[in-house]
């Protein structure tokens, strides 16, 4: 990690940050030539606050704490930074020679009443910092500069995910805080295994992207390509995460999602336990998740805190919602057009009856339809809230009656229709729903050109398109293929805790069985402590103290 | 060769969905009559016996596909020709069977679709997926013979709760004597769908567990020929013998003759879709054989004579025969005449040269 630092550090001064193209040369150790040169590099910015003063009583100096208003917070610049130095809580100490000891050495051991702050002499890292929103504190006739941490500013406070909803779950959501999520992260995972890497990507926003893996249980392989990916990305911006995803993930033409992205900390927290590596991009609430594999997207937080049937059963309703999406117009405009055998008589005798008033066949019609429901979709997702209501009312009338009494299309095709669309939001993942309503267009094509035979070709495409996909080098469809027996344990079925001993390899978990029988038939009176007992292993023995230290 | 390396249980499944391939649809064996499902079985021992001499080909060449050895046993004189022909076997094999699907699928539900049109669906999706890879399309096929199974289990739960199922119409277990099932076996079992297996000589390179590879694959024969001959004792115990023998895709009315309650009827698009599934796999199984024979021979990239062989496909399933009745005959007479040569003889010629060689190879270094 350190010489990844160094590497990027070099990196950003070949290549320059923002205003310092005029080739300042760096500190020049004249406070005021330094300070106008910052100014400059930030282009007389107005909400550059320079704040100078007479700092030490002994052996004064001109110093001159230099932050932006806004990035910064103001309670620590004023009381922690300003305050502290005005203050002069102890002296400058004069050394052995008896000149006064270094102006940042001083700051930093005896007068900063803040938790980190380091000296730093290029140029680029305190501009870097101040952009960031650090205070940089500069003294007469010094070359280096002393960087206080005050970020701070106004953010969102941690709220409930938006686009997670759980019935039963913990109710805080990621913010845009990089340190803030990384907490969130931490809090619930009090293992000195958890491991975080820091880098900043985006030769412009310079964002904070940070990489956490339990060490141990994430594989060593995994989290060396994930590190090697995010070095290779050589980009301007990074705003969203999305633009992570797209740089770091396998490079493959499909409208399959091949990260996982999730705005619950619970669910990251729960996947780094499962051995994925997790990337927070500062700027925003969606953490990536990595790999992910086809069924990671019909999984909910949720299913781990309902029974397992229920979560079973909540799943395989996820799973049949999704081949709905898929196939339902397709599969019915196939059996209308050229299977109609299959439709029991009375049933057809009924749809013959009502498409004789419309004139479109049923693929204009699905078309029809299907793109209606998109356009409606689409606009619901963009409207302010307050007309939000309209577009639903004006939909349902348009969708609902309207179209059905105008002779446009047939009531059967309204209800394939809609039982397309609330199957799309069945799935927990938007962008596999995403996925699978693109798919869907394809089909339509398809069972109207050629029935079930073009149905079953496209099924056989589609399977052999998302064998082809890989995450990381994980098969998109295991545990199915390769069938693994072993994986069946939480994939469409989700078998109670005890039997599952989540995402461990076998050896892993013979060695811990023990320890996952203390967890949770720890209400067999007697039967804990005595495995506990049992389970004399160094490792568990550790856990134990570790909490009680806790 | 062999850089991929595919597990056996995709093996497993790929030889499962070849050998049932149009096999499952097709009345197969009935000459026989109304034991065509023992012809069947019998068949499996003789395709077994041959599968014992590509296995054992195989061993002592794990490395390298058919094409190839041939031409290292047979000098590159005569192997390079002979190489060259079962390239063009296996693509004629593909034509064919794509000739094969489509003509049941106009026969069994796309009336007015154009035979050319149907065939170039296929054969686009058979490249589309072997542009994936070969070991994209043994993936495939493992999720698809899940639902050939599936299939197949719910038909048959069907028809029992139907009641179609006569197992009398099954007796008098040759009643004709042994002659009509040897016949049989003779002039087609033991060749279709079980000599067909040589086509996997050129993937067997691709196995990852060398030692028990050949009996994954032996399994998957064994179980795909209990499955077709449990499949064809539906057939005749549901429609009688009679039925089953004039019907070109007995299959169908079998199927057909589901019915609960008015409401589950005519499911034979199920069998369609078995139709579907088996012509695509057993095509495309060819169609690789095809295109790994042609990059180990003129050493080019795999994916380099993927549309052009596809092209070959298309056109030779369209040209080979005006009629499918001349399709069928053509491929009754090839079976008793042009396919022994590949299936047996040069396989038997080779596993000759490569037991003296090793005869008197071996003691050598001891």
């Amino acid at each position: 990690m350190n010489s990844r630092r160094q590497t990027l550090r070099s990196k950003s001064k070949e290549q320059g940050l923002p205003g310092s193209e005029t080739g300042t040369p760096g500190l020049t150790g004249s406070l005021d030539e330094d300070i106008r040169n910052i100014r400059i590099a930030l282009g007389g910015s107005p909400d550059l606050k320079v704040r100078k003063i007479q700092a030490g009583k002994e052996y004064p100096l001109q110093a001159a704490a230099v932050h932006i208003s806004g990035l910064a917070d103001a309670t620590a610049v004023n009381e922690f930074v300003i305050g502290s130095l005005l203050s002069d809580p102890s002296g400058q100490q004069p050394d052995d020679t008896g000149s006064p000891e270094p102006f940042p050495a001083w700051l930093i051991q005896r007068v900063l009443e803040l938790g980190s702050a380091e000296v730093t002499v290029e140029w680029n890292d305190l501009l870097l910092a101040v952009l960031s929103g650090d205070t940089a504190v500069l003294a007469d006739g010094y070359l280096s500069a002393v960087i206080c941490d005050t970020r701070g500013g106004e953010a969102r406070s941690v709220e409930e995910s938006s686009s997670q909803m759980v019935v039963r779950g913990p109710k805080d959501g990621f913010v845009e805080s990089v340190a803030t999520n990384i907490s969130l992260i931490r809090r619930r995972i009090k293992s000195p295994k958890l491991r975080l890497e820091y880098t900043k990507i985006g030769t412009e926003t310079q964002t904070h992207v940070a990489m956490l893996y339990m060490k141990e249980i994430a594989g060593e392989d995994l989290v060396d390509e994930a590190r090697r990916r995010l070095n290779k990305i050589s980009i301007d911006e990074v705003l969203e995460s999305g633009f992570i995803e797209e740089l770091i993930q396998d490079k493959t033409f499909t409208p399959f999602p091949t990260i996982y992205n999730s705005e619950r900390p619970d669910v990251a927290a729960g996947n780094l336990l499962e051995g994925r590596v997790v990337i927070i991009v500062d700027g925003t609430p969606f953490v990536l998740i990595l790999p992910a594999v086809f069924t990671q997207f019909f999984q909910s937080a949720e299913d781990y805190s309902q029974r397992f049937d229920i979560a079973i059963l909540m799943r395989i309703v996820r799973y049949v919602s999704f081949i709905v999406l898929l196939l339902g117009p397709s599969v019915y405009i196939a059996l209308t057009t050229y299977h109609y055998e299959m439709i029991p008589t009375t049933l057809l005798i009924n749809l013959l009856s009502q498409r004789e008033t419309v004139p479109f066949p049923a693929f204009v019609e699905a078309l029809l339809m299907e793109g209606a429901f998109e356009i409606l979709r689409e606009a619901g997702v963009r409207m302010p809230r307050v007309i939000g209501q309209t577009v639903s009312v004006v939909g349902a009338l348009i969708l609902g009656s309207a179209v059905v009494e105008a002779g446009i299309i047939t009531p059967i095709m309204v209800i394939v229709i809609a039982l397309t669309g609330i199957a799309s939001f069945a799935i927990p993942a938007y962008n596999m729903a995403i996925a699978g309503r693109i798919i869907r267009f394809a089909f339509l094509l398809l069972g109207a050109m050629f029935g079930f035979y073009g149905i079953t070709l496209g099924l056989i495409l589609l399977v052999a398109h998302m064998n082809s996909l890989r995450s990381f080098g994980i098969p998109y469809l295991s545990p199915f293929v390769p069938l693994s027996v072993k994986g069946q344990k939480d994939t469409i079925l989700r078998l109670p805790l005890w039997l599952m001993g989540r995402g461990k390899t076998a050896a892993q978990l013979r060695e811990e069985q023990p320890e996952y029988k203390r967890v949770t038939t720890g209400h067999e009176a007697g039967l804990a402590p005595l495995i506990r007992d049992n389970a004399a292993a160094g490792r568990s023995e550790e856990k134990v103290e570790f909490h009680e230290e806790e | 060769m062999g850089k991929v390396k595919i597990g056996l249980l995709q093996f497993f499944s790929i030889t499962l969905l070849f050998e049932l391939g149009t096999s499952l649809v097709v009345n197969l064996g009935m000459a026989s009559g109304r034991d065509a499902w023992l012809s069947i079985l019998i068949g499996c021992m003789a395709g077994l016996l041959m599968f014992w001499g590509y296995a054992y080909l195989y061993r002592k060449h794990p490395e390298m596909p058919f094409t190839a050895y041939a031409r290292k046993l047979l000098g590159p004189v005569i192997g390079t020709p002979v190489a060259l022909m079962y390239i063009i076997l296996y693509m004629n094999l593909s034509g064919r069977g794509l000739r094969d699907g489509s003509t049941m699928l106009a026969m069994a539900t796309m009336h007015n679709t154009p035979l050319f049109i149907l065939s170039m669906l296929m054969i686009l999706s058979s490249s589309y997926v072997l542009h994936k890879g070969t070991e994209v399309l043994t993936r495939t096929s493992l999720v698809f013979t899940m639902i050939v199974l599936m299939i197949g289990l719910f038909s048959m739960v069907l028809l029992m709760l139907s009641g179609s199922i006569n197992l009398l119409q099954l007796l008098p277990v040759l009643g004709d004597g042994l002659w009509p099932v040897i016949d049989s076996v003779v002039r087609q079992n033991y060749m279709f769908p079980f000599g067909e297996m040589v086509v996997f000589t050129m993937l067997m390179p691709y196995l990852s567990d060398m030692r028990k590879g050949p009996w994954v694959i032996a399994a998957a024969m064994l179980a795909s020929a209990l499955l077709l001959s449990a499949t064809i004792a539906l057939n005749i115990s549901v429609l009688g013998a009679d039925i089953a023998e004039r019907s070109p895709l007995p299959l169908m009315p079998t199927i057909s003759k589901i019915s609960i309650s008015d409401f589950i009827q005519r499911v034979d698009i199920f069998v369609v879709m078995v139709l579907i599934i088996g012509v695509f796999f057993k095509m495309s199984v060819f169609f690789t054989a095809a295109l790994i024979g042609i990059s180990e021979l003129f050493n080019l990239p795999y994916r380099r004579m993927l549309y052009p062989c596809s092209l070959i496909i298309l056109f030779t399933s369209m040209l080979d025969a005006r009629s499918f009745t001349e399709h069928l005959d053509e491929g009754a007479r090839l079976l008793y005449t042009v396919y022994p040569v590949f299936m047996i003889v040069i396989p038997v010629i080779l596993i000759i040269i490569t037991a003296v060689r090793s005869y008197f190879s071996a003691p050598r270094p001891g």
